[in-house]
Parts: structure tokens; C-alpha cells; sequence
């Protein structure tokens, strides 16, 4: 005779009730399954959040009060489950899981991980720790309408990392610096802009034009009139903020004007005036048109309409010039009273440096005719800003519960990726159940020994390249270290501080490294180990430091028919930062990959009726191609504002 | 009355405008705006009832009135993240008011301890939307009589274990925009880039596509004759859900509440005795719904609310701010399978 606690079996009641689970975030889906979780009769609960509550949070993350914001989201969640769970056993960090103290030991001590998590280095890291521990975890992601959830069982299904994901959308500098074709390229060239005035200088945000473009190819008789066009010791390069600050000397405020009205001019009148110069370029392209600052400042105002939101007006160039006039003396004087040697770092909820981009970009829009955009949309657009609500996380973290249940009850062969879309398939179906895939062999992380090869220069890439851009944020390593296979062990990196700090800026190549060579990178924490077999080539595309071998290429997808937008990224974010820190460059709840494929032609009825929930990859809907290069990874909405964009 | 934005409403605060910001930017402040104009009445606060508050509140209605007249028991309370701990005995709506009224001040919510079938007709006029959770079938009926009449949207909802459906009556000309992407012709001024040769789908650029859908009425989707040649045809691809809802609302106006966990052997053959008699009723074959289903039915699962609650929130969102193309009619989730179905039942 069947036993019920409420609507579950006295047998599940009791797992339930017993087991200690981790969720990881607290924020839009975090808030609604911290609900679930103790209304199932979860009880012994641990979240860790390492953001704190904003604002734009609380049409969502109901657990939060306008009195809570500024406070620890982990903290606050907990207070506010327990006023309608007292007997909740939870407890709170306010930290991040990729802290060391969170290490294999620590997951094991879970029957089951949760994410709700808004960046993909974290989701790839609690992956490697559950794989590690090989503790089940329930990944899931939401983007407006649509989300997704989905079980990683080590061995038994797919990780989170066995199939690529597309990485951040970037854009090549000669788009950036030359020549921009839609405002997201003058909102990443604003952005830019700002590090160099304002912030921590990068040699990969370059805002003057590019000389080394391969498409301008000019003569060398033109030297002469490119010369009148840059300033006077014949260099492009400007002079940063911070050099000002030195060569003002005493009264910087009143010597800014002249100074900055000098760099506004380069900026907007004569960098433009080289590029004209570079006459290969507007062959087939419209020719940007220098701004005659004075003019522009003259320029009225319209008049704004009264019942939209002010931030959705769009000010005409003298609105816009008026606004970066003014933003640069509100940041110069921010830069001037933090002291020497600051830096400022861009956040979108800082409103003199949201105007500053804004008005730079817009003005650089109009330069090469496009239609200038609001600060609501430019907002979107450089803060990467998903637009979230209530409902689809509460869905999607109904489903979350719903799967946790089953694996809890020892029934992993039930549980399904599920798709939430915004209207029903053909087949009727809003909520698109689909079997777990079985592990990818040659996934680089769950393999047994995992390997991979990447493609580079080894006498033009530095060490520390190597741990930053390659082993760290496209292998997802946190504290990598790394031997060269060189029969001796040679010690490359070590995560120790200060061990290999001067192997950072030499080359491989002064390693020995060379084509062919094979390179051992450990995590620790992880407990990951890959072998990176180094591919040496001279012929990388310009812009590209690395590639890695079998990966799809970076590229813009084909545009597809609206119906097929279902593309939710993994994230416009690659690093793991809080959307409230100061460092944020993106943010908002990250989201899985959204596939538009179907269940395969067992329908329904089947799922539940299969021996084997875990299949061969199924059909892609589009090409029809094999799942390893199932277009749904490459997949990325047409729209603009939903392109991942590589921002930082 | 949707049509009728309050004037005093057409300006968003600063601090609207802050709150809803990430909502505004996913279906725009036109639609925030008519939220905002749009007072709904929510009937049943329980685990579902609770969900739909929730998410009603927070995307920023004008006023949500909500409607029980039972107690608080162990029971009812399950799945209700409202209601406090230590208020067995009080109204549900009472009781489940202050925690409501802290997800946003911004929205008027009141609580009303009467019975439904108590109010005068006048009563729902007030409202632009009725959402009708742990209601019988004979009141459903008549409340969706009533108001689909009046232009007033209706939605209904329930939860049993681990499954939930919702059921809408948007009216016979409910009116929505949709966004589409834009088609820029080569002869328009481009200027949006300065290169562009051919007729594109312009990404950064949509267009509002005004649209209508016909609803009927609850009794017309419940009241079908199975028996007849050209439905017979569709039953084979009819989720067995909404047979299972059918059982589960004769139950309700059989016993006068929800099969109860405290008398599961009691209620689990009912319930099957139930399932033979309504679908022979409807002129169905009884193994439509085996059996198992009986154990799967009884109280209300959280998750499942959250489920169900999410769809059948978002569904009054659409329809009160016209935005999107509302499901029609029905929306069943099965708990089990983590399938949820659209479908359009119509004795028409």
C-alpha cells in the first residue's frame, strides 16, 4: 500500500528530508528554487552567492526587498526562506564557488549540486568539481522567455563542457578602430575608449585608427597627407588621462578643457580625416564624416517626448556632444580624487560612465551614418543586459526540483534536458522534454585523458597568454600548472604566487617549445588534468592568438528564420565577476544553449517507455547533420542585443 | 476596460522604471503600462493560488484582489510560501496578504474572505482579469459565462499532485501585437550601417504586427461529445490530461474538495470508480488513464505550482498587456514526464 508524506511516497519524503544539497547563485532562479526546494521538504540546504542585490533584481528575485539592496543576495535569501521555513536547515556564503576552500571534499559532502548560476567559468568549474566528486548536478539557464535544464552524471551522461560552446562574440580591430558598420562596434570602440582615458590600458583596446589594416593597403605617397592629419609628432597614439594629470600640473580641472577639447577633436575630427586617408576602405563603403566639434556643441536640442522613459529619448549630435563633454569632466575629476596611479573600471550602473559611453558611441555612430541609438538600448547593448522576469524562472526552477527527485530517487534513466519555449512546437509542446546524451569520448574534460591540440605561435606567445587567454578562460582552468613534456618535467607555470612570475613574459619558443610539443596543465582544485599537444603555425588569421583544433570556427552564424532564434547563450559572460562588484563588465542570468531541435521521432509516448533514456545524439533539425556539430552550439540569435559579445 | 489605460498613468516613476527594468526591456514599456492599468482578481490561495500572486505582483499589476474564504489547514498550506507559519486557522487570504503586499509595494493588494458563488455578478466587473484556482466545475462555468461577456479575461488553474493544467477564455476577439523582425527594402535609406545592398531581415529593427484570437467558452472545451466521428480521429493524439482533469473536477464536485492524502485508500478508489464513469460518460475507453494515476494525484507538489503557476501567470501577463500570442486554450503539465502541452478544445 502506497504511503504518501503530502504528494510524494514516504520513501522519497525520507531522502528528501534527509540529504544535504548545494545550490549555487541566489539570484533569478536561485530565489525560486530556494521556494521549491523547501516547500518539497528539502531541509538541509547550502547556497553560496558571491553578489550582492541591485535594484533591477527585484522584479524577479522576489526573496529581495528594496531594503535589502547592497546586502549579500546568499544571506538575505536564506533570512527570508526561513520566515516561511523555520525549520530549514540552510546555510549561507557569501563568496565564490571558485574559491579554493570549495574543494572536491567539500562537494562530496552533497547528495546533489545545483546551479543558478549567470556565467559560464563558473558553470564549467562546478562542473569539473561535481565530475571530480562525481556528485550529480542539475545545470539550467533562463534569457527572457526561454530556458532550458538539464542532469550531468559523470559517466553516465554528458558533461557540461562535452560540447563546445560558442565562445564571446568578438570583433576584429580593424572593425573596432576603422571600420564600424553597426552601433555595436561604436559601443565596443566607446568602451574601449573609456579604459584608455580612464581605466587599465590594453594593448587589445586600441581606439586610434589601424594602420596595419590589411584592407587599406595604402600608397606611400599619401604619408604626406596623412601626416597633417595626426597630431604633431606624426604618431596616432594619444596621451592617456593619467599622462595628463602629470603634464597639467597643478590645476588639472582648469586646463582640462583645452586639453580635452584637443583630444575630442583627434578623437572625432582628425582620426576621422586619416581614415579618409586610407581610401581602400570606402571603395565600397560610405565614408565616415568628421565632426565639426563647435558646431556640434551649438547644435539645440530637440524637444523629448513626455511618456516614454527618459533613457529611451535619442538626442541628436549636439545632445550627444554635450553629454561626452560633460561625462569626461565628471569622470576626470572621479580619476582626479581617487589619487595616483587610479583607475577607474567601466559599470554600466555608474551613470557618468553609462553617459560617457553613450555619447561616444553615438557619436561615432553618426560619423559613419547610423542611425544613433538611445541610452536604453546602448545600455542593453554594452552592459550586455539580458532581459529577465519572474515567470520563466519560476518554470525552470520547478522542472530543477522535479529532476532532483528523480535522481534522488535512483531514477537518472527519467531524467530529461527540458526546453522551455516561447510558444508551443508543432507538436503542441512548450515544454520540450529530451533524452540525456551519453558522454563525448573526446570531451576535454570527462575524457579519461583528455587531450587537446592548439594551434600556435610559439616564438609570438608569451607565458602568461598561455595561462590567461588559453588554459584559463578557454579551457576554464582556475590555478592551472603546467610541465612541459620535455623528459626532464620542466616546470612552465606554477599556480604558487610568485614561483614562475618570470616565465610570464618570454616566449614558448624559449622554452623549447616547438611544433609538436606536448605540454601537461593540472588544476588541482579541480582535479582535471589536460594534455595540450602545441600545433606551431605562422599563419594565424590577424587578430587570432590561438586556435584550437576541431573546434567550430568563431564566426557569425548564418541569420535564421525568427521561429529558429530559440539560441540562449551560455552567457555573456565568460569571467566570473558579480554583476554588482566593481569589475563587472557584464552581466544578468546566464542561460544554456537553447536548442530549436525536437525530441527525435520517439515521441512522448516513448520517452517514458525507452530501456534507455540515454541515446545517440539526435538529428539536427537544420542540416540534419550529426549531433557533433549540431548547429545548436553555434547557435546565436540574429538580434543584435542577444549576440554574445566579448566586451571586457 | 483594458482598452482604457488610466491617464494618470501613462507616466512611468523613476523608481517603476529602475524595478521593472529588465521587464521592460523584454516586452516594453507599452505593455509595463497596461500592467500597471490592469486589476485582477486571483480566486484560491494555495500552492498554485500563491504562485500566481507571486508572479502577478511582481510584474507589476495595479491592484490584485485575492479571494478564499477557507481556513488554513496542514494540508492547504503545503505549497504556500505566503503564508506564515503560525496562521493554521486564519483565511488564506488573510493570511497570506502582508508577505504579498512585501514583493511590491508599488501594487494595491487587497484580501477578501468571501465565497465566490457569494458575490454578485456585479463584483468581477471590477476587474480585468479572474483567475479561478481550487474552484468547481459548475462555478468555473459560470464565472467564464459571466465574464467572457464583459470583455473581462478568464483563466483557470489547478494542481493535483503531479499534474496541473490552465484553461483560458480570452473572449471571442481577443486583440495582441506581436514583434516581428523588420524587412528593409534596398530603396529605403539605410541607415543603420553604412553598408547595406540587398534586402536584408534588419536585426536591430521590428515591427508590431496587430493580431486576433478567438477563445470559447469552459463549458464548450469540458463538454465534448468523444463519441462523434471527426473527434474520435483526434483522440489519439489528445493528451490524456485533459481526461484526467475531467476525473479529478468530478471528484471535487462529488466530495467537496481535493483527493486527500489523510484518506488515500479511500480516495484512490474513488478515484478509479470516478475514471470509469466519466469516461464511459464522455464516450471514451477507460484505459485512456491507467490505473497508476492514482498515486500521482493527490496534493499539491511545489514544483509543479512553480510550473504551472509560471505559464498561467505569464498567460494573464500576455493578456492583459496584448502582447504575444496567447496559448489557446489549454496548457497541461505532467510533473512525470516534464512535458507541457498546448491545446485547443471546442465542442464547436
Amino acid at each position: 500500500m502506497v504511503q504518501l508524506v503530502g504528494p510524494l511516497s514516504k520513501e522519497l519524503a525520507d531522502s528528501v528530508s534527509s540529504c544535504k544539497i548545494l545550490v549555487v547563485g541566489a539570484g533569478g532562479i536561485g530565489c525560486e528554487l530556494l521556494k521549491n526546494l523547501v516547500l518539497t521538504g528539502f531541509k538541509n540546504i547550502e547556497v553560496i552567492d558571491l553578489d550582492t542585490i541591485d535594484v533591477s533584481n527585484l522584479n524577479r528575485q522576489f526573496l529581495f526587498q528594496k531594503k535589502h539592496v547592497g546586502k549579500s543576495k546568499a544571506q538575505v535569501a536564506k533570512e527570508s526562506v526561513l520566515r516561511f521555513c523555520p525549520s530549514a536547515n540552510i546555510t549561507a556564503y557569501h563568496d565564490s564557488i571558485m574559491n579554493p576552500d570549495y574543494n572536491v571534499e567539500f562537494f562530496r559532502s552533497f547528495q546533489l549540486v545545483m546551479n543558478a548560476l549567470d556565467n559560464r567559468a563558473a558553470r564549467n568549474h562546478v562542473n569539473r568539481m561535481c565530475l571530480a566528486a562525481d556528485i550529480p548536478l542539475i545545470e539550467s539557464g533562463t534569457a527572457g522567455y526561454l530556458g532550458q535544464v538539464t542532469v550531468i552524471k559523470k559517466g553516465v551522461t554528458e558533461c557540461y563542457e562535452c560540447q563546445p560552446k560558442p565562445t564571446q562574440k568578438t570583433f576584429p580591430g580593424c572593425t573596432i578602430r576603422n571600420t564600424p558598420s553597426e552601433p555595436i562596434h561604436c559601443i565596443v570602440w566607446a568602451k574601449y575608449l573609456f579604459n584608455q582615458l580612464f581605466g587599465e590600458e590594453d594593448a587589445d583596446q586600441e581606439v586610434s585608427p589601424d594602420t596595419a589594416d590589411p584592407e587599406a593597403a595604402w600608397n606611400p605617397e599619401d604619408t604626406a597627407a596623412r601626416a597633417t592629419a595626426s597630431d604633431q609628432d606624426g604618431d596616432i597614439k594619444r596621451v592617456s588621462t593619467k599622462d595628463w594629470a602629470r603634464s597639467t600640473g597643478y590645476d588639472p580641472v582648469k586646463l582640462f578643457n583645452k586639453v580635452s577639447s584637443g583630444f575630442i577633436l583627434c578623437l572625432f575630427k582628425d582620426d576621422i580625416m586619416y581614415l579618409l586617408t586610407m581610401d581602400k576602405l570606402w571603395k565600397k563603403r560610405k565614408a565616415p564624416v568628421p565632426l565639426d566639434w563647435a558646431e556640434m556643441l551649438q547644435l539645440g536640442e530637440d524637444p523629448g517626448c513626455g511618456t516614454g522613459l527618459k533613457d529611451q529619448q535619442v538626442l541628436n549630435v549636439g545632445g550627444y556632444s554635450r553629454l561626452f563633454q560633460h561625462s569626461v569632466e565628471t569622470l576626470r575629476s572621479q580619476l582626479a580624487d581617487k589619487g595616483d596611479g587610479a583607475e577607474l573600471v567601466w559599470d554600466k550602473d555608474d551613470p557618468p560612465a553609462m553617459d560617457f559611453v553613450t555619447a561616444a558611441a553615438n557619436l561615432r555612430m553618426h560619423i559613419f551614418s547610423m542611425n544613433m541609438k538611445s541610452r536604453f538600448d546602448v545600455k542593453s547593448m554594452a552592459g550586455n543586459i539580458i532581459p529577465a522576469i519572474a515567470t520563466t524562472n519560476a518554470v525552470i526552477a520547478g522542472l530543477i526540483v522535479l529532476e532532483a527527485l528523480k535522481v534522488l530517487n535512483s531514477d537518472i534513466q527519467q531524467c530529461r534536458t527540458i526546453f522551455l519555449n516561447k510558444q508551443p512546437n508543432p507538436r503542441k509542446k512548450l515544454l520540450v522534454p529530451c533524452a540525456l546524451d551519453r558522454p563525448n569520448p573526446n570531451c576535454y574534460v570527462c575524457a579519461s585523458k583528455p587531450e587537446v591540440t592548439v594551434k600556435l605561435n610559439v616564438h609570438k606567445t608569451i607565458v602568461q597568454a598561455l595561462q590567461d587567454k588559453i588554459l584559463k578562460e578557454k579551457f576554464g582552468m582556475v590555478a592551472p600548472d603546467v610541465q612541459i613534456e620535455d623528459g626532464k618535467g620542466t616546470i612552465l607555470i606554477s599556480s604558487e604566487e610568485g614561483e614562475t612570475e618570470a616565465n610570464n613574459g618570454k616566449m614558448l619558443s624559449d622554452f623549447g617549445i616547438r611544433n609538436g610539443s606536448r605540454l601537461q596543465a593540472d588544476d588541482f582544485l579541480q582535479d582535471y588534468t589536460l594534455l595540450v599537444n602545441v600545433l606551431h603555425s605562422e599563419e594565424l588569421p590577424k587578430d587570432v592568438e590561438f586556435e584550437v583544433v576541431g573546434d567550430a570556427p568563431d564566426k557569425a552564424p548564418p541569420s535564421k528564420a525568427p521561429e529558429e532564434e530559440k539560441s540562449i547563450t551560455n552567457g555573456n559572460k565568460d569571467s566570473a565577476q558579480p554583476s554588482t562588484s566593481s569589475k563587472a563588465v557584464v552581466e544578468e542570468d546566464d542561460l544554456l544553449i537553447v536548442d530549436s531541435d525536437e525530441e527525435p521521432s520517439s515521441s512522448t509516448a516513448d520517452v517514458s517507455t525507452e530501456t534507455s533514456s540515454l541515446k545517440r545524439k539526435h538529428q539536427d533539425a537544420e542540416t540534419g547533420e550529426a549531433a557533433s556539430k549540431r548547429k545548436r552550439l553555434d547557435q546565436q540569435s540574429a538580434d543584435d542585443d542577444d549576440d554574445i559579445i566579448a566586451l571586457d | 476596460m483594458i482598452d482604457m489605460i488610466e491617464k494618470e498613468e501613462n507616466i512611468i516613476s523613476e523608481e517603476e522604471a529602475a524595478q521593472y527594468d529588465r521587464q521592460i526591456r523584454l516586452w516594453g514599456l507599452d505593455a509595463q503600462k497596461r500592467l500597471r492599468g490592469s486589476r485582477v482578481l486571483l480566486v484560491g490561495l494555495r500552492g498554485l493560488g500563491a504562485e500566481v500572486a507571486k508572479n502577478l505582483i511582481l510584474a507589476g499589476v495595479k491592484g490584485l484582489t485575492l479571494l478564499d474564504h477557507e481556513q488554513v489547514t496542514e494540508e492547504s498550506r503545503r505549497a504556500q510560501f505566503l503564508i506564515p507559519v503560525d496562521a493554521n486557522g486564519q483565511n488564506h487570504a488573510q493570511a497570506s496578504l502582508e508577505r504579498a503586499q512585501f514583493l511590491n509595494p508599488m501594487v494595491e493588494v487587497k484580501a477578501d474572505t468571501d465565497q465566490v458563488e457569494s458575490k454578485s455578478d456585479d463584483f468581477f466587473l471590477q476587474f480585468d482579469a479572474v483567475c479561478l484556482t481550487g474552484c468547481s466545475k459548475d462555478l468555473m462555468m459560470h464565472v467564464d459565462q459571466l465574464c467572457a461577456s464583459k470583455n473581462i479575461k478568464v483563466f483557470c488553474g489547478d494542481v493535483f499532485g503531479y499534474h496541473g493544467y490552465m484553461f483560458s477564455d480570452l473572449g471571442q476577439e481577443h486583440h495582441y501585437v506581436e514583434e516581428k523582425p523588420k524587412i528593409v527594402k534596398p530603396s529605403e535609406e539605410t541607415n543603420d550601417g553604412p553598408e547595406v545592398k540587398k534586402p536584408k531581415i534588419d536585426p536591430n529593427e521590428t515591427t508590431m504586427v496587430k493580431r486576433t484570437a478567438s477563445f470559447c467558452s469552459l463549458k464548450e472545451a469540458l463538454e465534448i461529445d468523444w463519441t462523434s466521428e471527426e473527434v474520435k480521429g483526434r483522440l489519439k493524439r489528445t493528451p490524456s490530461d485533459y481526461f484526467l482533469l475531467q476525473v479529478l473536477l468530478k471528484f471535487r464536485t462529488d466530495k467537496g474538495r481535493n483527493p486527500d492524502p489523510a484518506s488515500y485508500a479511500e480516495d484512490s478508489q474513488l478515484l478509479l470508480q470516478i475514471r470509469d464513469d466519466v469516461l464511459e460518460a464522455l464516450g471514451v475507453n477507460a484505459d485512456l488513464l491507467p490505473d497508476s494515476f492514482v498515486s500521482y494525484c493527490f496534493s499539491e507538489m511545489a514544483p509543479v505550482c512553480a510550473v504551472v503557476g509560471g505559464v498561467l501567470g505569464q498567460e494573464i501577463v500576455k493578456a492583459l498587456s496584448q502582447r504575444d500570442a496567447p496559448h489557446r486554450n489549454f496548457f497541461f503539465f505532467d510533473g512525470l514526464k516534464g512535458s507541457g502541452v498546448v491545446d485547443y478544445f471546442c465542442a464547436k
